[in-house]
Protein backbone atom coordinates (compact mmCIF):
# COMPACT_ATOMS: atom_id res chain seq x y z
CA UNK A 1 0.00 0.00 0.00
CA UNK A 2 1.62 3.28 -1.46
CA UNK A 3 0.95 6.77 -0.87
CA UNK A 4 -0.99 6.47 -3.71
CA UNK A 5 -3.46 4.44 -1.44
CA UNK A 6 -3.71 7.93 0.87
CA UNK A 7 -7.45 9.93 -0.14
CA UNK A 8 -6.30 12.61 1.82
CA UNK A 9 -4.18 15.36 0.77
CA UNK A 10 -0.12 14.96 0.12
CA UNK A 11 2.02 18.14 0.32
CA UNK A 12 5.53 17.91 -0.76
CA UNK A 13 8.52 20.04 -0.80
CA UNK A 14 7.76 23.65 1.08
CA UNK A 15 3.98 23.14 0.00
CA UNK A 16 3.10 23.03 3.97
CA UNK A 17 4.94 26.80 3.91
CA UNK A 18 2.57 29.32 4.96
CA UNK A 19 -0.38 26.78 4.78
CA UNK A 20 -3.43 27.00 7.11
CA UNK A 21 -4.35 23.21 8.95
CA UNK A 22 -6.81 24.66 10.68
CA UNK A 23 -9.66 22.06 12.06
CA UNK A 24 -7.10 19.44 9.96
CA UNK A 25 -4.98 16.37 11.50
CA UNK A 26 -1.64 16.00 10.16
CA UNK A 27 1.01 13.47 9.28
CA UNK A 28 4.36 14.75 9.15
CA UNK A 29 6.31 12.00 7.51
CA UNK A 30 9.67 13.12 7.84
CA UNK A 31 13.45 12.60 8.99
CA UNK A 32 14.59 14.27 12.47
CA UNK A 33 16.18 17.14 10.34
CA UNK A 34 13.29 18.25 8.12
CA UNK A 35 10.60 17.25 11.00
CA UNK A 36 12.37 20.05 13.07
CA UNK A 37 11.56 23.23 10.85
CA UNK A 38 8.74 21.79 9.46
CA UNK A 39 6.60 20.87 12.80
CA UNK A 40 6.53 24.20 14.10
CA UNK A 41 4.70 25.35 11.00
CA UNK A 42 2.53 22.94 10.83
CA UNK A 43 1.29 22.47 15.02
CA UNK A 44 0.53 26.24 14.83
CA UNK A 45 -2.39 25.98 12.82
CA UNK A 46 -3.43 22.29 12.96
CA UNK A 47 -5.88 20.78 14.82
CA UNK A 48 -3.50 17.98 15.14
CA UNK A 49 -0.05 16.86 14.58
CA UNK A 50 1.79 13.26 14.62
CA UNK A 51 5.24 13.46 13.84
CA UNK A 52 6.39 10.22 12.29
CA UNK A 53 9.97 10.94 12.38
CA UNK A 54 12.12 8.29 10.61
CA UNK A 55 15.58 9.18 12.19
CA UNK A 56 16.59 11.64 14.90
CA UNK A 57 19.00 14.91 14.07
CA UNK A 58 20.97 16.61 16.39
CA UNK A 59 18.47 19.54 16.65
CA UNK A 60 20.15 23.42 17.88
CA UNK A 61 18.13 26.77 18.17
CA UNK A 62 20.26 28.47 15.70
CA UNK A 63 23.26 27.39 13.62
CA UNK A 64 26.45 26.81 15.49
CA UNK A 65 30.01 27.45 13.91
CA UNK A 66 32.82 25.49 14.01
CA UNK A 67 33.55 21.87 14.34
CA UNK A 68 30.29 18.95 14.16
CA UNK A 69 31.62 18.21 17.98
CA UNK A 70 30.67 21.57 19.38
CA UNK A 71 27.37 21.39 17.63
CA UNK A 72 26.13 18.23 18.95
CA UNK A 73 27.31 19.44 22.36
CA UNK A 74 24.95 22.37 21.90
CA UNK A 75 22.15 19.79 20.62
CA UNK A 76 22.50 17.64 23.90
CA UNK A 77 22.36 20.32 25.88
CA UNK A 78 19.25 21.96 23.93
CA UNK A 79 17.46 18.45 24.10
CA UNK A 80 17.96 17.95 27.62
CA UNK A 81 16.70 21.48 28.36
CA UNK A 82 13.61 21.38 26.80
CA UNK A 83 12.69 17.62 26.57
CA UNK A 84 12.26 16.23 30.27
CA UNK A 85 10.81 12.63 30.04
CA UNK A 86 13.62 10.51 29.21
CA UNK A 87 11.94 8.03 27.37
CA UNK A 88 11.20 10.61 24.72
CA UNK A 89 14.67 12.08 24.84
CA UNK A 90 16.37 8.46 24.01
CA UNK A 91 13.45 8.61 20.83
CA UNK A 92 14.93 12.05 19.85
CA UNK A 93 18.94 11.34 20.23
CA UNK A 94 21.07 9.89 17.33
CA UNK A 95 22.32 6.67 17.47
CA UNK A 96 25.67 7.49 18.43
CA UNK A 97 27.83 4.81 16.08
CA UNK A 98 25.14 4.90 12.33
CA UNK A 99 23.44 8.25 13.34
CA UNK A 100 23.75 11.62 11.69
CA UNK A 101 26.72 13.53 13.16
CA UNK A 102 25.93 16.79 11.67
CA UNK A 103 23.36 19.70 13.56
CA UNK A 104 19.60 20.51 11.89
CA UNK A 105 18.16 24.16 13.45
CA UNK A 106 14.74 23.91 15.28
CA UNK A 107 14.47 26.31 17.69
CA UNK A 108 11.02 25.64 18.29
CA UNK A 109 10.64 21.96 17.15
CA UNK A 110 10.68 20.37 21.14
CA UNK A 111 8.45 23.05 21.75
CA UNK A 112 6.04 22.00 19.26
CA UNK A 113 6.58 18.46 20.50
CA UNK A 114 5.64 19.44 24.22
CA UNK A 115 2.11 20.78 22.96
CA UNK A 116 -0.67 18.26 23.81
CA UNK A 117 -2.08 18.11 20.23
CA UNK A 118 1.29 17.25 18.73
CA UNK A 119 2.43 13.60 19.38
CA UNK A 120 6.00 11.95 18.36
CA UNK A 121 5.74 8.55 16.80
CA UNK A 122 8.91 6.74 15.98
CA UNK A 123 7.56 3.28 14.92
CA UNK A 124 8.98 2.32 11.48
CA UNK A 125 5.61 3.43 8.35
CA UNK A 126 4.76 0.75 6.66
CA UNK A 127 1.85 1.36 4.90
CA UNK A 128 -0.24 4.26 3.36
CA UNK A 129 -4.12 3.59 3.59
CA UNK A 130 -7.43 5.57 2.52
CA UNK A 131 -7.72 7.18 5.95
CA UNK A 132 -4.02 7.65 7.34
CA UNK A 133 -0.56 5.67 7.62
CA UNK A 134 0.04 2.13 9.01
CA UNK A 135 2.82 1.69 11.32
CA UNK A 136 5.12 -1.66 12.35
CA UNK A 137 3.15 -1.46 16.03
CA UNK A 138 -0.06 -2.50 14.64
CA UNK A 139 -1.90 0.59 14.74
CA UNK A 140 -3.61 2.95 11.72
CA UNK A 141 -2.67 6.46 12.34
CA UNK A 142 -5.57 8.96 10.69
CA UNK A 143 -4.92 11.54 9.09
CA UNK A 144 -6.35 13.82 6.96
CA UNK A 145 -3.17 15.40 5.19
CA UNK A 146 0.47 13.78 5.35
CA UNK A 147 3.49 16.45 4.59
CA UNK A 148 6.19 14.14 3.21
CA UNK A 149 9.47 15.43 3.78
CA UNK A 150 12.30 15.81 0.49
CA UNK A 151 14.47 13.52 2.83
CA UNK A 152 11.81 11.27 3.65
CA UNK A 153 12.24 7.33 2.53
CA UNK A 154 8.39 7.76 0.97
CA UNK A 155 9.53 11.29 -1.19
CA UNK A 156 10.60 9.34 -4.40
CA UNK A 157 6.65 7.59 -4.28
CA UNK A 158 4.42 8.31 -6.37
CA UNK A 159 5.96 11.41 -7.82
CA UNK A 160 4.39 11.98 -11.13
CA UNK A 161 6.75 10.78 -13.80
CA UNK B 1 28.18 -18.65 4.36
CA UNK B 2 27.35 -15.52 5.84
CA UNK B 3 23.42 -15.18 6.53
CA UNK B 4 21.93 -12.35 4.61
CA UNK B 5 20.31 -10.18 7.07
CA UNK B 6 19.05 -7.87 4.18
CA UNK B 7 16.92 -10.49 3.21
CA UNK B 8 15.39 -11.33 6.16
CA UNK B 9 14.84 -7.39 6.88
CA UNK B 10 12.74 -7.21 3.20
CA UNK B 11 10.64 -10.06 4.76
CA UNK B 12 10.27 -8.70 7.77
CA UNK B 13 8.72 -5.51 5.66
CA UNK B 14 6.29 -7.44 3.17
CA UNK B 15 5.10 -9.35 6.10
CA UNK B 16 3.88 -6.48 8.45
CA UNK B 17 0.30 -6.86 9.79
CA UNK B 18 -2.00 -4.00 11.30
CA UNK B 19 -4.50 -4.42 13.97
CA UNK B 20 -6.95 -2.96 11.85
CA UNK B 21 -6.53 -5.93 9.45
CA UNK B 22 -8.76 -8.39 12.12
CA UNK B 23 -12.72 -7.80 12.77
CA UNK B 24 -12.66 -7.89 16.84
CA UNK B 25 -16.33 -8.15 16.53
CA UNK B 26 -16.66 -11.37 14.69
CA UNK B 27 -18.34 -14.35 16.34
CA UNK B 28 -15.85 -16.57 18.74
CA UNK B 29 -15.88 -14.16 21.52
CA UNK B 30 -18.47 -16.10 23.52
CA UNK B 31 -16.19 -19.14 23.62
CA UNK B 32 -14.93 -17.22 26.78
CA UNK B 33 -16.47 -18.72 29.48
CA UNK B 34 -17.29 -16.86 32.63
CA UNK B 35 -14.75 -19.69 34.04
CA UNK B 36 -11.96 -19.27 31.71
CA UNK B 37 -11.89 -15.51 31.84
CA UNK B 38 -11.37 -15.51 35.51
CA UNK B 39 -8.77 -18.29 35.60
CA UNK B 40 -6.73 -16.76 32.19
CA UNK B 41 -7.16 -12.99 33.00
CA UNK B 42 -3.84 -12.42 35.41
CA UNK B 43 -2.06 -14.89 32.93
CA UNK B 44 -2.92 -12.58 29.83
CA UNK B 45 -2.32 -9.52 31.97
CA UNK B 46 1.33 -11.41 32.37
CA UNK B 47 1.58 -12.14 28.57
CA UNK B 48 1.19 -8.55 27.86
CA UNK B 49 3.77 -6.87 29.85
CA UNK B 50 6.15 -9.74 28.97
CA UNK B 51 5.62 -8.50 25.01
CA UNK B 52 5.58 -5.06 26.14
CA UNK B 53 8.65 -5.65 27.97
CA UNK B 54 10.59 -7.56 25.26
CA UNK B 55 9.85 -4.73 22.95
CA UNK B 56 11.77 -2.59 25.58
CA UNK B 57 14.46 -5.37 25.16
CA UNK B 58 14.31 -4.94 21.28
CA UNK B 59 15.23 -1.34 21.75
CA UNK B 60 18.19 -1.95 23.44
CA UNK B 61 19.05 -3.84 21.32
CA UNK B 62 18.87 -1.31 18.35
CA UNK B 63 21.40 0.72 20.33
CA UNK B 64 23.85 -1.94 20.24
CA UNK B 65 23.58 -3.38 16.78
CA UNK B 66 26.66 -4.67 15.32
CA UNK B 67 25.31 -3.79 11.37
CA UNK B 68 22.98 -0.60 10.59
CA UNK B 69 21.02 -3.42 9.12
CA UNK B 70 20.43 -5.48 12.26
CA UNK B 71 19.53 -2.66 14.11
CA UNK B 72 17.04 -1.39 11.48
CA UNK B 73 15.43 -5.16 11.79
CA UNK B 74 16.37 -4.64 15.62
CA UNK B 75 14.12 -1.70 15.27
CA UNK B 76 10.60 -3.56 13.65
CA UNK B 77 11.37 -6.44 16.29
CA UNK B 78 10.49 -3.18 18.89
CA UNK B 79 7.52 -2.50 16.67
CA UNK B 80 6.62 -5.70 16.32
CA UNK B 81 6.88 -7.23 19.90
CA UNK B 82 4.40 -3.96 20.83
CA UNK B 83 2.23 -4.66 18.24
CA UNK B 84 1.70 -8.27 20.01
CA UNK B 85 1.28 -6.37 23.55
CA UNK B 86 -1.35 -4.23 21.97
CA UNK B 87 -3.46 -7.25 19.77
CA UNK B 88 -3.01 -9.26 23.07
CA UNK B 89 -4.99 -6.34 25.13
CA UNK B 90 -7.29 -5.72 22.56
CA UNK B 91 -8.14 -9.69 22.84
CA UNK B 92 -8.48 -8.81 26.29
CA UNK B 93 -11.19 -6.21 25.70
CA UNK B 94 -13.20 -8.36 22.90
CA UNK B 95 -13.06 -11.39 26.17
CA UNK B 96 -14.13 -8.57 28.87
CA UNK B 97 -10.94 -8.78 30.82
CA UNK B 98 -10.72 -4.79 31.25
CA UNK B 99 -12.34 -2.62 33.34
CA UNK B 100 -14.82 -0.17 31.89
CA UNK B 101 -11.87 2.51 30.67
CA UNK B 102 -10.00 -0.34 28.88
CA UNK B 103 -7.59 0.63 31.07
CA UNK B 104 -3.94 -1.88 30.86
CA UNK B 105 -4.05 -3.88 33.76
CA UNK B 106 -1.23 -3.44 36.43
CA UNK B 107 1.69 -5.35 36.04
CA UNK B 108 2.92 -7.95 38.82
CA UNK B 109 6.02 -7.43 40.58
CA UNK B 110 8.38 -9.31 38.58
CA UNK B 111 7.55 -7.54 35.48
CA UNK B 112 7.76 -4.07 37.93
CA UNK B 113 11.44 -5.18 38.49
CA UNK B 114 12.30 -6.15 34.78
CA UNK B 115 10.96 -2.93 33.55
CA UNK B 116 13.20 -1.16 36.24
CA UNK B 117 16.06 -2.93 35.33
CA UNK B 118 15.77 -2.15 31.59
CA UNK B 119 15.12 1.28 32.30
CA UNK B 120 18.39 1.55 34.03
CA UNK B 121 20.60 -1.12 32.54
CA UNK B 122 19.15 -1.66 29.66
CA UNK B 123 20.89 0.57 27.17
CA UNK B 124 24.56 -0.50 29.20
CA UNK B 125 24.47 -3.93 29.08
CA UNK B 126 27.07 -5.22 26.50
CA UNK B 127 25.76 -6.78 23.25
CA UNK B 128 27.07 -10.64 23.67
CA UNK B 129 24.74 -10.15 27.29
CA UNK B 130 21.64 -9.02 25.84
CA UNK B 131 21.76 -10.38 22.52
CA UNK B 132 21.89 -13.61 24.23
CA UNK B 133 19.42 -13.08 27.28
CA UNK B 134 16.60 -12.02 24.94
CA UNK B 135 16.28 -15.50 22.44
CA UNK B 136 16.08 -16.98 25.81
CA UNK B 137 13.53 -14.79 27.21
CA UNK B 138 11.52 -15.22 23.65
CA UNK B 139 11.92 -19.08 23.72
CA UNK B 140 10.58 -19.63 27.07
CA UNK B 141 8.17 -16.87 27.82
CA UNK B 142 7.14 -15.58 24.45
CA UNK B 143 7.07 -19.21 22.57
CA UNK B 144 5.70 -21.30 25.31
CA UNK B 145 2.74 -19.20 26.49
CA UNK B 146 1.43 -18.66 23.44
CA UNK B 147 1.98 -22.15 22.80
CA UNK B 148 -0.32 -22.49 26.11
CA UNK B 149 -3.12 -19.74 25.16
CA UNK B 150 -3.75 -21.62 22.07
CA UNK B 151 -4.26 -25.15 23.25
CA UNK B 152 -6.57 -23.47 25.85
CA UNK B 153 -8.79 -21.59 24.07
CA UNK B 154 -10.66 -21.61 20.47
CA UNK B 155 -11.87 -18.04 19.49
CA UNK B 156 -11.25 -18.21 15.84
CA UNK B 157 -10.10 -14.56 15.78
CA UNK B 158 -7.49 -15.51 18.95
CA UNK B 159 -5.86 -18.19 16.22
CA UNK B 160 -6.13 -15.81 13.33
CA UNK B 161 -3.94 -13.20 15.29
CA UNK B 162 -1.26 -15.71 16.81
CA UNK B 163 -0.88 -16.75 12.93
CA UNK B 164 0.61 -13.45 12.87
CA UNK B 165 2.42 -13.74 15.91
CA UNK B 166 3.95 -16.84 15.36
CA UNK B 167 4.83 -16.09 12.24
CA UNK B 168 6.37 -12.42 13.42
CA UNK B 169 8.51 -14.74 16.46
CA UNK B 170 9.79 -17.06 14.21
CA UNK B 171 11.64 -14.30 12.45
CA UNK B 172 12.87 -12.93 15.62
CA UNK B 173 14.41 -16.47 16.78
CA UNK B 174 15.63 -16.83 13.67
CA UNK B 175 17.32 -13.45 13.76
CA UNK B 176 18.29 -13.44 17.26
CA UNK B 177 20.54 -17.36 16.81
CA UNK B 178 21.56 -15.19 13.92
CA UNK B 179 23.22 -12.67 14.92
CA UNK B 180 24.27 -14.59 18.05
CA UNK B 181 26.00 -16.41 15.73
CA UNK B 182 28.04 -13.46 13.82
CA UNK B 183 28.98 -12.08 17.57
CA UNK B 184 30.48 -15.61 18.52
CA UNK B 185 32.57 -15.15 14.88
CA UNK B 186 33.79 -11.95 16.26
CA UNK B 187 37.80 -11.80 18.07
CA UNK B 188 37.76 -14.33 21.59
CA UNK B 189 39.35 -10.74 23.02
CA UNK B 190 36.16 -8.85 22.21
CA UNK B 191 34.40 -11.87 23.29
CA UNK B 192 36.33 -11.81 26.30
CA UNK B 193 36.22 -8.14 27.47
CA UNK B 194 32.85 -7.72 26.64
CA UNK B 195 31.88 -10.68 28.88
CA UNK B 196 34.32 -9.41 31.55
CA UNK B 197 31.93 -5.88 31.18
CA UNK B 198 28.95 -8.15 31.81
CA UNK B 199 29.82 -9.20 35.87
CA UNK B 200 29.05 -6.07 37.15
CA UNK B 201 27.80 -6.76 40.49
CA UNK B 202 24.40 -4.11 39.91
CA UNK B 203 24.00 -6.04 36.34
CA UNK B 204 24.44 -9.72 37.85
CA UNK B 205 22.28 -8.80 40.73
CA UNK B 206 19.71 -7.50 38.67
CA UNK B 207 19.51 -10.65 36.29
CA UNK B 208 19.14 -12.97 39.46
CA UNK B 209 16.58 -10.97 41.42
CA UNK B 210 14.22 -9.87 38.13
CA UNK B 211 14.98 -13.20 35.51
CA UNK B 212 15.18 -15.93 37.76
CA UNK B 213 11.63 -15.33 39.69
CA UNK B 214 10.19 -13.93 36.71
CA UNK B 215 10.02 -17.68 34.62
CA UNK B 216 9.26 -19.19 38.00
CA UNK B 217 6.55 -16.72 38.55
CA UNK B 218 4.69 -17.47 34.82
CA UNK B 219 5.46 -21.19 36.16
CA UNK B 220 3.01 -20.73 38.64
CA UNK B 221 0.46 -19.36 36.62
CA UNK B 222 0.68 -21.76 34.44
CA UNK B 223 0.61 -24.53 37.12
CA UNK B 224 -2.14 -22.09 38.59
CA UNK B 225 -4.04 -22.30 35.39
CA UNK B 226 -4.10 -26.26 35.18
CA UNK B 227 -1.31 -26.75 32.61
CA UNK B 228 1.56 -29.08 32.63
CA UNK B 229 4.41 -26.79 33.52
CA UNK B 230 6.56 -29.51 31.35
CA UNK B 231 5.65 -27.65 28.40
CA UNK B 232 7.48 -24.57 29.74
CA UNK B 233 10.66 -26.39 30.18
CA UNK B 234 10.50 -27.32 26.50
CA UNK B 235 10.03 -24.30 25.25
CA UNK B 236 13.48 -23.71 27.47
CA UNK B 237 15.05 -26.50 26.13
CA UNK B 238 14.71 -24.44 22.33
CA UNK B 239 17.38 -21.96 23.07
CA UNK B 240 19.93 -24.79 23.88
CA UNK B 241 18.83 -27.02 21.11
CA UNK B 242 19.08 -24.22 18.56
CA UNK B 243 22.40 -22.36 19.73
CA UNK B 244 23.60 -25.68 19.77
CA UNK B 245 23.01 -26.21 15.64
CA UNK B 246 25.19 -22.82 15.19
CA UNK B 247 28.53 -23.14 14.27
CA UNK B 248 29.58 -20.10 16.64
CA UNK B 249 27.14 -19.44 19.01
CA UNK B 250 29.79 -21.78 21.55
CA UNK B 251 32.00 -19.19 21.64
CA UNK B 252 29.79 -16.57 23.50
CA UNK B 253 30.48 -17.04 27.37
CA UNK B 254 27.25 -15.27 28.25
CA UNK B 255 25.40 -18.51 26.01
CA UNK B 256 26.94 -21.27 28.18
CA UNK B 257 26.29 -18.89 31.49
CA UNK B 258 22.18 -19.07 30.25
CA UNK B 259 22.43 -22.59 28.65
CA UNK B 260 23.44 -23.75 32.30
CA UNK B 261 20.59 -21.46 33.84
CA UNK B 262 18.16 -22.99 31.16
CA UNK B 263 19.32 -26.40 32.10
CA UNK B 264 18.53 -26.03 36.00
CA UNK B 265 15.14 -24.31 35.19
CA UNK B 266 13.94 -27.38 32.95
CA UNK B 267 15.16 -30.02 36.11
CA UNK B 268 12.42 -29.23 38.74
CA UNK B 269 14.34 -31.62 40.91
CA UNK B 270 17.60 -29.29 40.67
CA UNK B 271 18.33 -27.27 44.25
CA UNK B 272 18.35 -24.10 41.94
CA UNK B 273 14.18 -24.12 42.40
CA UNK B 274 14.46 -24.96 46.00
CA UNK B 275 17.10 -22.48 47.37
CA UNK B 276 16.79 -19.74 44.77
CA UNK B 277 14.33 -19.19 42.12
CA UNK B 278 11.11 -20.39 44.37
CA UNK B 279 12.49 -18.37 47.13
CA UNK B 280 13.29 -15.15 44.92
CA UNK B 281 9.53 -15.10 43.81
CA UNK B 282 8.10 -15.18 47.39
CA UNK B 283 10.68 -12.23 48.17
CA UNK B 284 10.43 -9.92 45.42
CA UNK B 285 6.67 -10.68 46.30
CA UNK B 286 7.63 -8.50 49.10
CA UNK B 287 9.03 -5.71 47.52
CA UNK B 288 6.76 -2.67 47.58
CA UNK B 289 6.37 -1.38 43.97
CA UNK B 290 6.63 2.30 45.01
CA UNK B 291 10.61 1.45 45.93
CA UNK B 292 10.64 1.45 42.36
CA UNK B 293 9.98 4.85 41.49
CA UNK B 294 7.42 5.92 38.28
CA UNK B 295 8.46 3.75 35.41
CA UNK B 296 9.49 5.60 32.01
CA UNK B 297 6.74 6.51 29.71
CA UNK B 298 7.64 3.78 27.36
CA UNK B 299 5.26 1.71 29.57
CA UNK B 300 2.07 3.79 28.79
CA UNK B 301 2.73 3.74 24.67
CA UNK B 302 0.47 0.70 24.75
CA UNK B 303 -2.90 0.46 23.09
CA UNK B 304 -6.37 -1.46 22.27
CA UNK B 305 -7.17 0.76 19.60
CA UNK B 306 -6.64 -0.58 15.83
CA UNK B 307 -6.52 2.76 14.67
CA UNK B 308 -5.78 5.97 16.84
CA UNK B 309 -7.83 9.64 15.11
Amino acid sequence: MTLEAFEGEVLRGTEWFGRDFAGQRVAVVAPGREAAQIVPEVAATARAVKVFQEEPAWVVPMPVPGPNVLGIAVARIFLRWQVKDPWIRRLLTPDHRFGSRRTAPGLGYYGALRRPKCQLVTWPVYAFVPHGIRTAEGIEHQADVVVLGAGSLFAKEGLPT
Amino acid sequence: MAYDFDALLRTIKDKQWSLADIDWDAPGAETMTGELRAKMRPFMADLVWIEHVGARGFASLAKKAPTPVIQEIYRYFHAEEQKHANAELALMKRWGMLDEHGSMPEPNINVKLAIKVLDDYGDTLPLTALATLIPLLECALDGALVKFLLEEVSDPVCHQMFRHINSDESRHITADFEVLELIGAGSATKLLTESVGSLKPQIVLGLIVVFVPLINKMRDNIVAMGLPEKKLYNAVKRFSTIGGRGEFTNRIPAYHVLKAQAAMIVDRSHVYHRLLADPMVKLTRLIPPRLLGKPQSWTEEITHEPVAS
